[in-house]
C-alpha cells in the first residue's frame, strides 16, 4: 500500500470509530431510558402517588418518599441558593484583584466534584452525632452543601457575562455599589442565575448518598423535619435490593420519576439559557 | 511649508474637506467663570503613563469637544471627571479637577454624590434591563423622594427633553430593551438628565448610531447645551465642528491645542493639529 | 438639583457607605464560610479517624482484614478496589468520550451538534442510583451471559494477563463496576474534551487541512497536542469522580473484602463499603475505621481534583494570552 492510501484508511478507521463511540454513548441512554420505561411505566398510577411504602408482599405507593425528596430538596435549595449567589457575587464583583478570591474558586471547584459520600459523612459527624438521631434537617443540609458549588459557579460565570458597561452606566449615575449589583446586575443575569438554580435541583434530586447516614429513611408518613424521612433514592436503594417483587416494581416506578424529572430540568435550563443568550 | 519634497509625481495623501465651523459668539475665558478647571492632571494604567499633564477649563452652557486618533486619552479623561474608572483597581490619577472651586480628585468625598451631578453618557447605549420608566426613574430614586404623580412629571420632562417622548409615551412599560440603537441611546440620555446634574459627559455618543439617529442626538446636543456644561469626546471632525463652542486636539495623552472650534478648524496652531484635521493622520 | 459636594444630602454618604460595606462584607463572609466549609470537612473526618489510625498505626493502609466481629480492619481491599474500578473507567471511558469528541468537533453535521451534544451531556445527569440498577438488572445478566464467559474463553488461558479473567462469570465484580463507571465518566470527559477541542483556533485547523491532512492526523497532530492540558485536565476531572461514585458500584461490584486476581470476582470500593455498612457499625473503632476509609478517599480525591484544577488553570491562561 502506498502511503497516501494507508494514511487513507487509517483516518478512515478512526473515524468510524468515532461514529461508533458516539453511537454507543447514545445507545446507552437509550437504553437506560427504555429499561426505566419498560420496568417502571406498570407502577405509575394514582395509588403511587397517594399510598406509603409498604411492608414487603403488599401493595403501596411511594407517597411518604417523594414527599420527603420535595421537602428537602425545598428546603436544601432555599438554603443554598442564597449562600452560592452570595459566595458568587463576591467572586465576580469585589473578588477583583483580591488575593483570597482565587483560593476560594479553587475550593469551590474541588467542592463541587467532592465524592458525595464524603458529605453525608461530613454532617452526620457534624449533625447527627451531636442531636443523637437522624433527621430531615440534616439531609437538607447535606444536599444543601452539594447545591452551594453549583451556584456558585453559574452565578460567577453569569454575573461576569453582564457586560462592564451596564455597571458603569449605573454607577455613572451615582448608585451606590450594592444597588448597582442588586437592581441592575442582578436583573441582567437573572435568568442564567436561574439557569444555574435548576441545574442544582437537578444534581440533588437524585443523590442517594448524602442521605444514608443523615435522613436515612421512613417506612411512615412523616412530616417531621426532626426526625428520619423517606426519600425516593433511599426507598430505590432498598426496594431495588430487595428479593420481593412488589418492592422492586415499585423501586423502578421511583426510578423512572426521578430520571424523567431530572431531564426534564436539564432540557428546561439548557432551554432557559439559549434564551438568555438571545436577549442583546 | 511641507517637509516633504513633494513633486508632482509622488502621491498625496487624500485631503478631506476642512470641516466647517458654525460661527458662533466667541466665549472668552475672562467672559465667565470656568464651570470645571483641569490642572496638571496625569493618569497611570499602573505604570503606563496615559494622560501627561493636561490642562484645560471647561466652560458653563458650553460645549467642549475632544477629538484626536484613537488612544490619545480623550475618554480617559472624560472619565476622570466622573472618577469612574475608580471602579479598577491599578488606574490612578494626580493633579486637580475644580468643579466649581472644588478638587473632585481629593479623596473622602462622596463619590455617589459627585456622580449624580455629573452625567455620562457611552459610546454604547446601555439601557438597563427593565421598563422604559423604570430606566428613567431608577436614577431620580436615588436621591429624592418623589411622590408618584412628581415621579411621572420628572420622567417625562426627561423624556420629552431627550426628544423620545413621543415614541415611547404609549410603552413606557415596555423593557428598555426593546427599543432600536437609536432610541436606545436617547434613552440613556433621557436617564442621565433627569437626575438633573450640572455637567453632561459624552463618550462619543453617536458612534454606534446610524446617521439619522447620530443627526437627532447632535441636535439633542445644541438644545441641551443650553442647561449644562457638555464635554463631548468624538473622533468625527464634522460632528465636533458643528456641534462645539470649544475643542481640544489630544495626542499621545498630551492636549496639543485648546481653543475655540473655529479656530482649530480654520486655523490651527500647531502643525499636528492641521495634519489631523485634514486627515494626514489619525 | 444642587448638590453639596463636601456633605452629602439627607446624610446620604455615611448610609451609604455603612450600606456598601454592609452587601461587601455579607458577600465576603459566605465566601469565607466556603473555605470554612472544606475545613470543616478536613477536621471532621480527621478526627473521627483518628481512633482508627491510633489503634491500626500506617498498618491500616496496607491491612486486607476486615473483621467487624474481631475488630480487625484494613483499608486494602477497599482502596485496592477503588483504585482499579477507577482505572477501568477510564481505560473504557477515554476512547469512547474522544471518540464522541472528535465526532462532535470535526464530523457531526452542524445542525445535530447541539441536539447530539445535549443528548451526551443528559447521560452525565442520570444520578448513580440509576446507573446502579440498571447496571445490576440489565447490565450485569448481560455480561454473565454473553461477555464474561466469552472473556474467560478468549482472554483467559493466555499467559501474561490470563490471570485477571478467571473464576466463575457472575455477572457482578470488578469488571462490571469498572464498566457502569465508565459510562459515568464518559460524558464529562466528552464534554470537556469538546469544548476543549472549540478551543483550538480555526485557522490553525484550516492550514492543517489546507495542506492535505486527513481529519484524522489534524486531530493526532494539531488538535491534541494544541489540547493536551485541558484534554488531561478533563481526564482527571472525570476521575476524580469515578473515584468518589457510590451508588451505582454499591448495585453491582459484590461487596466482598478480598483482593481476588481476576476481575471478574467480587470486591469493594471505599464508598461501596461506606454505604453499605456505615450505619451497621456498632462500635467506635468499626465507625472510626470507616470514617478512615472516608478520609483516605477524600485525600485521594482531593489531589486528583487540585491536579486537575491546575491544569485546566494553566490552559486558560495560555489561551487568553
Amino acid at each position: 500500500m502506498t502511503l497516501y492510501e494507508r494514511r487513507r484508511v487509517g483516518n478512515v478507521i478512526a473515524l468510524t470509530l468515532s461514529w461508533i463511540a458516539t453511537a454507543v454513548g447514545l445507545v446507552i441512554l437509550f437504553l437506560i431510558l427504555w429499561t426505566l420505561l419498560r420496568r417502571g411505566f406498570t407502577a405509575i398510577g394514582p395509588g403511587f402517588f397517594t399510598q406509603m411504602t409498604p411492608p414487603p408482599g403488599s401493595r403501596g405507593g411511594l407517597a411518604n418518599a417523594i414527599y420527603g425528596s420535595l421537602v428537602m430538596t425545598a428546603v436544601a435549595t432555599l438554603v443554598g441558593t442564597p449562600v452560592g449567589v452570595l459566595t458568587g457575587t463576591y467572586l465576580a464583583e469585589f473578588g477583583r484583584g483580591s488575593r483570597v478570591a482565587p483560593i476560594v474558586r479553587f475550593v469551590n471547584d474541588i467542592l463541587l466534584s467532592a465524592p458525595s459520600i464524603i458529605i453525608g459523612l461530613f454532617v452526620y459527624e457534624l449533625m447527627v452525632v451531636r442531636m443523637g438521631h437522624f433527621s430531615a434537617w440534616a439531609g437538607s443540609v447535606a444536599l444543601a452543601i452539594i447545591v452551594v458549588p453549583v451556584v456558585v459557579r453559574t452565578t460567577e460565570d453569569m454575573l461576569r457575562l453582564v457586560p462592564g458597561s451596564l455597571r458603569e452606566a449605573a454607577i455613572a449615575l451615582g448608585a451606590p455599589q450594592w444597588k448597582v449589583t442588586v437592581s441592575v446586575i442582578y436583573r441582567a443575569a437573572l435568568q442564567g442565575m436561574l439557569t444555574g438554580v435548576m441545574l442544582a435541583v437537578a444534581r440533588i434530586a437524585g443523590e442517594t448518598a448524602p442521605l444514608l447516614f443523615t435522613a436515612l429513611n421512613n417506612q411512615f408518613w412523616s412530616t417531621n423535619m426532626n426526625g428520619p424521612m423517606a426519600n425516593l433514592p433511599y426507598v430505590i436503594f432498598q426496594f431495588a435490593l430487595s428479593p420481593y417483587a412488589d418492592w422492586q416494581q415499585l423501586a423502578w416506578g421511583g426510578a423512572l420519576l426521578i430520571t424523567f424529572t431530572i431531564l426534564l430540568l436539564n432540557i428546561l435550563a439548557r432551554f432557559l439559557a439559549g434564551w438568555s443568550n438571545r436577549t442583546p | 511649508m511641507s517637509e516633504f519634497t513633494v513633486t508632482a509625481d509622488s502621491p498625496r495623501p487624500p485631503t478631506l474637506p476642512r470641516p466647517v465651523a458654525r460661527p458662533r459668539e466667541p466665549a472668552t475665558a475672562t467672559q465667565t467663570t470656568p464651570k470645571v478647571v483641569i490642572k496638571d492632571v496625569h493618569f497611570f494604567y499602573k505604570k503606563y503613563e496615559a494622560l501627561k499633564g493636561i490642562s484645560l477649563a471647561l466652560q458653563d452652557k458650553r460645549v467642549t469637544a475632544f477629538i484626536g486618533p484613537s488612544g490619545c486619552g480623550k475618554s480617559t479623561l472624560l472619565r476622570i471627571l466622573n472618577r469612574i474608572y475608580e471602579l479598577y483597581p491599578g488606574q490612578r490619577a494626580t493633579g486637580e479637577v475644580l468643579v466649581d472651586g472644588r478638587n473632585i480628585l481629593e479623596p473622602g468625598q462622596d463619590l455617589n454624590l459627585l456622580r449624580a451631578k455629573i452625567g455620562m453618557v457611552f459610546q454604547k447605549p446601555t439601557p438597563f434591563p427593565m421598563s422604559i420608566y423604570d430606566n428613567i426613574a431608577f436614577g431620580i430614586r436615588l436621591y429624592e423622594k418623589l411622590s408618584p404623580g412628581e415621579l411621572e412629571a420628572r420622567v417625562e420632562e426627561a423624556l420629552h427633553r431627550a426628544a423620545l417622548w413621543d415614541e415611547v409615551k404609549d410603552k413606557l412599560r415596555q423593557s428598555g430593551l426593546s427599543l432600536s440603537g437609536g432610541q436606545q441611546q436617547r434613552l440613556c440620555i433621557a436617564r442621565a438628565i433627569a437626575v438633573k446634574p450640572e455637567i453632561l459627559l459624552l463618550d462619543e455618543p453617536a458612534s454606534a448610531l446610524d446617521p439619522i439617529s447620530t443627526q437627532r442626538v447632535e441636535e439633542l446636543i445644541a438644545e441641551l447645551k443650553s442647561d449644562y456644561c457638555i464635554a463631548l469626546v468624538t473622533h468625527n471632525m464634522q460632528q465636533a465642528a458643528r456641534s462645539s463652542d470649544f475643542t481640544a486636539f489630544m495626542y499621545l495623552g498630551e492636549l496639543v491645542e485648546f481653543s475655540d472650534t473655529e479656530t482649530i478648524f480654520t486655523h490651527p496652531k500647531e502643525r499636528r493639529t492641521e495634519d489631523y484635521i485634514t486627515g494626514r493622520f489619525g | 438639583m444642587d448638590l453639596a459636594l463636601s456633605t452629602g444630602a439627607s446624610g446620604g454618604l455615611n448610609g451609604r457607605r455603612v450600606q456598601d460595606a454592609a452587601f461587601r462584607g455579607t458577600t465576603r463572609v459566605f465566601a469565607f464560610g466556603v473555605l470554612l466549609l472544606l475545613g470543616g470537612i478536613i477536621v471532621a473526618l480527621a478526627a473521627g479517624s483518628l481512633l482508627a489510625f491510633s489503634t491500626f498505626g500506617w498498618g491500616f493502609l496496607t491491612s486486607q482484614a476486615w473483621n467487624p466481629v474481631k475488630e480487625n480492619f484494613g483499608a486494602l481491599p477497599a482502596i485496592y478496589g477503588t483504585l482499579v474500578t477507577s482505572f477501568i473507567a477510564l481505560l473504557i471511558g477515554i476512547p469512547l468520550a474522544f471518540g464522541i469528541a472528535v465526532f462532535l468537533t470535526e464530523l457531526c453535521p452542524p445542525r445535530l451538534r447541539r441536539p447530539i451534544g445535549t443528548l451526551i451531556e443528559l447521560l452525565a445527569a442520570i444520578p448513580s442510583i440509576i446507573y446502579g440498577i440498571w447496571g445490576l438488572f440489565v447490565l450485569a445478566p448481560f455480561l454473565q451471559s454473553t461477555v464474561q464467559p466469552a472473556l474467560i474463553a478468549v482472554l483467559g488461558p493466555l499467559p501474561v494477563i490470563g490471570f485477571l479473567f478467571r473464576g466463575p462469570p457472575l455477572g457482578l465484580g470488578v469488571l462490571t463496576a469498572g464498566i457502569i463507571l465508565g459510562f459515568m465518566v464518559l460524558p464529562f470527559i466528552a464534554a470537556v474534551s469538546r469544548d476543549v477541542f472549540l478551543t483550538v483556533p480555526t485557522m490553525l485547523r484550516e492550514s492543517a487541512y489546507g495542506v492535505g491532512a486527513t481529519t484524522s492526523e489534524v486531530v493526532r497532530h494539531i488538535v491534541l497536542p494544541y489540547t493536551r492540558v485541558g484534554v488531561i485536565g478533563g481526564i482527571m476531572l472525570g476521575l476524580g469522580r469515578a473515584l468518589g461514585e457510590t451508588m451505582a458500584v454499591t448495585f453491582v461490584i459484590g461487596n466482598s473484602h478480598r483482593i481476588m486476581p481476576s476481575l471478574l470476582a467480587p470486591g469493594t470500593t471505599i464508598s461501596a463499603t461506606l454505604a453499605n455498612e456505615f450505619t451497621e457499625a456498632v462500635s467506635p473503632l468499626y465507625t472510626s475505621s470507616l470514617t478512615g476509609l472516608g478520609a483516605i478517599l477524600f485525600v485521594i480525591t482531593f489531589l486528583v481534583l487540585a491536579a486537575a484544577k491546575l491544569m485546566l488553570l494553566r490552559l486558560e491562561q495560555r489561551s487568553a494570552k
